[in-house]
């Protein structure tokens, strides 16, 4: 299986003067396609940092990644939107939706981004898509008309109209409560079964759980990682790899 | 708290702040302005009246005169005050040499005057009356300003040289569209050139009340007294003398009241925005239990922050840009003496624009009272979608692109936001039209016929002659036979006497003979074409209390004539009380004859007039051209230029609240400009969506934009073209200009300053506001 991200010894720093530091110090991750990696860390550690600039929503100081093979940081800003909007999907603690459109629109908005031609096609798959999330009634909906948790959902229709190749999460679940956590984690898994790489920051260490590899970041490092291998969802699997996550983590200081 | 609030918010929008106070400063400033002005205009026309005692009823008058006659009737009359006859001694143009050449072309009737001893006074340039000694002469200051005379030059008048003394003010005869322009010499030397030209009279009273001044009139013409010329009013006096000036002021306060209606979009837009933004904070604000009225005065303090300091900074900019502006005022009429009130009128403009603004954002502040607490913590916005921009849908869109969707699906949503823009847009519009029609419609060769005056190429005045019946027929004779001419009509004037509504008699000035040839535009009814028509002009109308289809009985012939009215026109010439029949009446006196011509060939104008002024040396002869240029000329440059400033002053305003409205959006959509980059969508495509919210809003406030200035502003200019006695009249429109050239100069500006405020949309870093 090919590489789908290769982070090498990428550097960030924010502030000004001396006040500057850097928030991620070196740190080098290769990714496979098809993988589900978790980054876990405590807070300020670097873990949304770290996602961003994988995913080329972030500029790096110094170091390179490479997505799909490609370089990110040789990419004009228009290309780098290309390769966000054809190989990749978002989804972002809060739901970042347009309040403008309705629930189907702001699924849709991606791909009618190329053209109208096929947008017959596009809303079919939209909908495919919300029925697939439990979210159909929702379609005509303003988004101030629905639940957290089935925002979240919208978002991921949205991050999958794309057929993306990674999907990118910043703590998907942050903001909800645990049946909605629950049932937004089952949705990512089905989606990382078909073969999407997933790439999640999580506190949740229930989330954490489900991913093949778990990377622990601390002050802007790499400070280790925990591969579980795949996870095939039975109860006495996730019990057993939250036992061992959480060992693990301990061990870490986490 | 508040004053910490207000420093916050103005450091975190320095731009907006800046140009929503620039403007407020500039609405201060013209309102203060326009006040000033209006003071000082009517100050100083009333100062210069009352030093040169300017007559309140004026009888000009060509012919004998029997002096014992008009004494016995002042006798007899109790409201004259004082009374006396001047002489005006018409000279032909020709005879007045400049260094720089004659004032040959000119079409006003230059004359030589001695200063009068009891009133209607010739003012030097501090007001005082002026004495000329002989081998002086005094120039209208008109001739001095447009660089015909210069003071200490010498003069040839009828081939006496004389020197230039200086300039001097005519309280009645000094403005263009006066048609006759006195010359101050001294007794001898009026004595000496008398033979040169012919003595007209200016019989002239002043009452001892203003008011009783159409009891005069009425008992002036009851006497059967001199009466072969105009009758020339106080009241129309003051007018004229107000008229350019007057312009300027209607101009300037059209122009502020559109920029205060700027400044009001501006605060408007900026504050729906800031509370937008805080949605959130008001929520908190009013769940704390704070009290709206508390909440309010943080808001408010920031506007009342930038009206005090806009009005402060506008009222300051008056002072120095009311100079050159008085400067006019204060050569042709001098100083006015209520000028220390002006300030005072000023300031209280000033203080009426800062408390409109403080009222104005109060009453915006007033949706705080709808903002639900629970609702704004929860979403941080208002939930109100508009039902129609419901039905506006991506995925039931099939004809727009995705970034022109977002535009105007934008525009849709947040339309209380945008109509700011679309006001502003439809006034930019509406400035830069307006003016353009209506320098057009002034300065058209059709628009003299607005005036009393038909659609010819020369006219050729005989007046002041003897003998006019005999010359007119001569100049007729010749014409006729002239193959250059295509068509040509005489037209006698006349004064009879007319019947009013109340039964009193009323002389009017009445032009006879074919008027369908030349015709006028009449605001209402027809030219005459019976010798039982009459068409009146709008002040004759207003004096007889008639309208078209009225019955006035006039004097015709010694016997009583009922004419029916059938048009009424505007004039302003010879005191704007004419008429105009188809009849003819030998019994009464030729006051002078006009001679209207239409060439067949319109170039040969210039090469026919001078050919007419030899041939016929008694007449006066002046191309129509010429006399627009003279009479109109100035009025209609500075139109011209007016309307040029505004429209470059419009593109500026467009440019700017484009470019602020673009940056206050941008900064607004932060958040939205990052989800859409971190889903897939370029700086261009942002970039895209802004320039199409702006174009949509552009193309509707174009489009309301010249629909207003083509109706309302039809409506507006008519009010300033009634100054100069045109009652009604339509536009005239240069569809190039209005329906092509400006929206093309609005979108360009519109474009660009979109462009420039999107700027920013490029440098919003999807990781940085996806993460706040």
């Amino acid at each position: 299986m090919g590489k789908i991200i290769v982070a090498d010894n990428i550097v960030k720093s924010f502030g000004v003067g001396r006040e500057r530091r850097n928030v991620l110090d070196g740190v080098s991750v290769d990714i496979d396609e098809g993988e589900f990696v978790a980054i876990m860390g405590p807070s300020g550690s670097g873990k949304t940092t770290l996602l961003f600039a994988l995913s080329g929503m972030d500029t790096v100081d110094a170091g390179s990644v490479v997505f799909d093979g490609v370089e990110l940081s040789r990419l004009s800003d228009d290309a780098l939107a290309d390769v966000r909007r054809r190989k990749m999907g978002f989804v972002f603690q809060q739901p970042t939706l347009l309040r403008n459109l309705n629930v189907l629109d702001n699924i849709i908005l991606p791909s009618v981004r190329d053209g109208r031609k096929d947008a017959g096609r596009i809303s079919e798959k939209a909908r495919a898509l919300m029925k697939m999330t439990g979210i159909e009634e929702l379609e005509t909906r303003g988004v101030s008309q629905a639940s957290g948790g089935q925002l979240q959902r919208v978002g991921i229709c949205r991050a999958l109209m794309g057929d993306p190749k990674v999907i990118f999460g910043d703590e998907p679940t942050g903001a909800l409560n645990s049946t909605s956590a629950n049932e937004i984690m089952a949705l990512l898994a089905d989606v990382h079964h078909t073969g999407t790489t997933m790439v999640l920051v999580t506190h949740d260490v229930r989330v954490a759980t489900k991913a093949e590899r778990v990377l622990f970041i601390f002050d802007g490092k790499i400070a280790g990682a925990h591969v579980a291998g795949r996870c095939d969802a039975s109860r006495e699997d996730l019990r057993a790899r939250e036992g061992a996550l959480v060992g693990w983590l301990t061990e870490k200081g986490f | 708290m508040v004053f910490r609030a207000v420093r916050n918010d103005v450091l975190r929008s320095k731009a907006i702040t800046l140009i929503t106070t620039l403007f407020v400063a500039a609405a201060t400033m013209l309102v203060a302005l326009a006040a000033v002005l209006v003071v000082n205009l009517a100050g100083a026309i009333d100062t210069m009246m009352t030093r040169a005692k300017t007559p309140h009823f004026m009888q000009m008058h060509a012919g004998d005169l029997d002096r014992a006659r008009l004494a016995a009737f002042v006798r007899q009359n109790e409201d004259v005050a004082e009374f006396q006859v001047l002489e005006f001694l018409n000279l032909d143009g020709s005879q007045f040499v400049f260094g720089g050449g004659s004032l040959a072309g000119s079409v006003q009737d230059n004359g030589l005057s001695v200063q009068s001893e009891r009133f209607d006074f010739l003012l030097d340039l501090d007001g005082n009356v002026i004495h000329a000694a002989d081998g002086h002469i005094y120039v209208p200051i008109t001739y001095v300003q447009d660089g015909t005379a210069r003071v200490g030059d010498t003069v040839s008048v009828a081939g006496m040289p004389m020197a230039i003394a200086g300039p001097l003010r005519d309280s009645q005869m000094q403005p263009l569209l006066s048609s006759s322009k006195r010359f101050l010499v001294s007794s001898n030397d009026f004595a000496a050139l008398e033979r040169f030209g012919s003595v007209e009279y200016l019989i002239e009273f002043r009452l001892h009340d203003l008011a009783a001044l159409g009891a005069f009139g009425t008992a002036y013409v009851a006497a059967g007294l001199e009466a072969n010329g105009p009758t020339i009013t106080y009241p129309f006096f003051r007018v004229i003398n107000g008229l350019s000036d007057g312009l300027m002021i209607a101009v300037i306060l059209l122009i502020s009241v559109l920029v205060i209606a700027i400044a009001f979009s501006c605060i408007r837009f900026t504050l729906l925005a800031k509370i937008e933004d805080d949605y959130r904070e008001i929520g908190v604000m009013k769940a704390i239990g704070m009290r709206v009225s508390d909440i309010k005065r943080i808001y408010l303090a920031k506007y009342a922050a930038i009206a005090a300091v806009g009005s402060l900074v506008g009222y300051g900019l008056s002072f120095f840009l009311q100079e050159p502006l008085l400067a006019n005022i204060r050569l042709y009429m001098g100083e006015s003496e209520g000028a220390s009130l002006a300030p005072v009128l000023g300031l209280i403009g000033v203080v009426l624009v800062f408390l409109a603004i403080s009222a104005f954002v109060h009453a915006a502040l007033g949706r705080f009272h709808r903002i639900p607490a629970a609702e704004a913590i929860r979403f941080g916005a208002s939930q109100e979608a508009p039902s129609a921009s419901r039905r506006f849908r991506l995925s039931a869109n099939h004809r727009l692109g995705a970034n022109t969707f977002l535009g105007l699906k934008d525009v849709l949503v947040r339309r209380k936001l945008f109509s700011t823009m679309l006001v502003v847009l439809v006034l930019t519009a509406f400035i830069i039209i307006m003016p353009r029609s209506l320098h057009n419609t002034i300065a058209s060769k059709s628009f003299i016929t607005y005036m009393g005056v038909g659609d010819i190429d020369l006219r050729i005045d005989v007046q002041q002659t003897d003998g006019i019946s005999a010359k007119t027929a001569e100049i007729a004779a010749s014409l006729e036979r002239d193959g250059a001419v295509s068509r040509f009509v005489v037209l006698t004037t006349k004064a009879l006497e007319a019947l009013s509504s109340d039964g009193s008699k009323v002389r009017i000035v009445v032009e006879l003979g074919d008027h369908s040839v030349f015709p006028l535009t009449y605001s209402a009814g027809r030219a005459p074409t019976t010798d039982h028509d009459i068409a009146l002009s709008a002040l004759s109308a207003a004096e007889l209390g008639k309208k078209v289809g009225d019955v006035v009985p006039v004097m015709v012939e010694g016997q009583a004539r009922d004419l029916t009215v059938s048009g009424i026109y505007s004039d302003v010439t010879n005191g704007g009380k004419t008429a105009k029949a188809a009849l003819a009446d030998d019994g009464a006196d030729t006051m002078w004859s006009a001679v209207g011509v239409e060439l067949s060939d319109a170039t040969l104008v210039g090469e026919k007039a001078r050919e007419y002024a030899s041939r016929f040396s008694f007449a006066k002869v002046s191309s129509m051209d010429d006399f627009v240029a003279q009479t109109y000329g100035p009025t209609i440059s500075a139109v011209g230029t007016a309307s040029f400033a505004s429209t470059g002053v419009a593109l500026i305003i467009t440019a700017l609240i484009t470019l602020l409205f673009m940056r206050m959006l941008i900064a607004k959509d932060r958040t939205t400009i990052a989800v859409l980059k971190s889903i897939g969508f370029t700086n261009a495509d942002i970039k895209t969506q802004y320039v199409v919210r702006s174009v949509s809003v552009l193309a509707l406030g174009v489009l309301l934009g010249t629909v207003l200035a083509n109706t309302l502003g039809e409506s507006l200019a008519g009010a300033v073209i009634a100054m100069f006695g045109a009652t009604s009249f339509a536009f005239v429109v240069n569809p190039l200009e209005a329906y092509l050239i400006a929206p093309a100069l609005m979108a360009l500006s519109v474009l660009l300053a979109s462009v420039f405020g999107t700027l920013d949309a490029g440098k919003i870093q999807v990781s940085e506001s996806i993460r706040e």
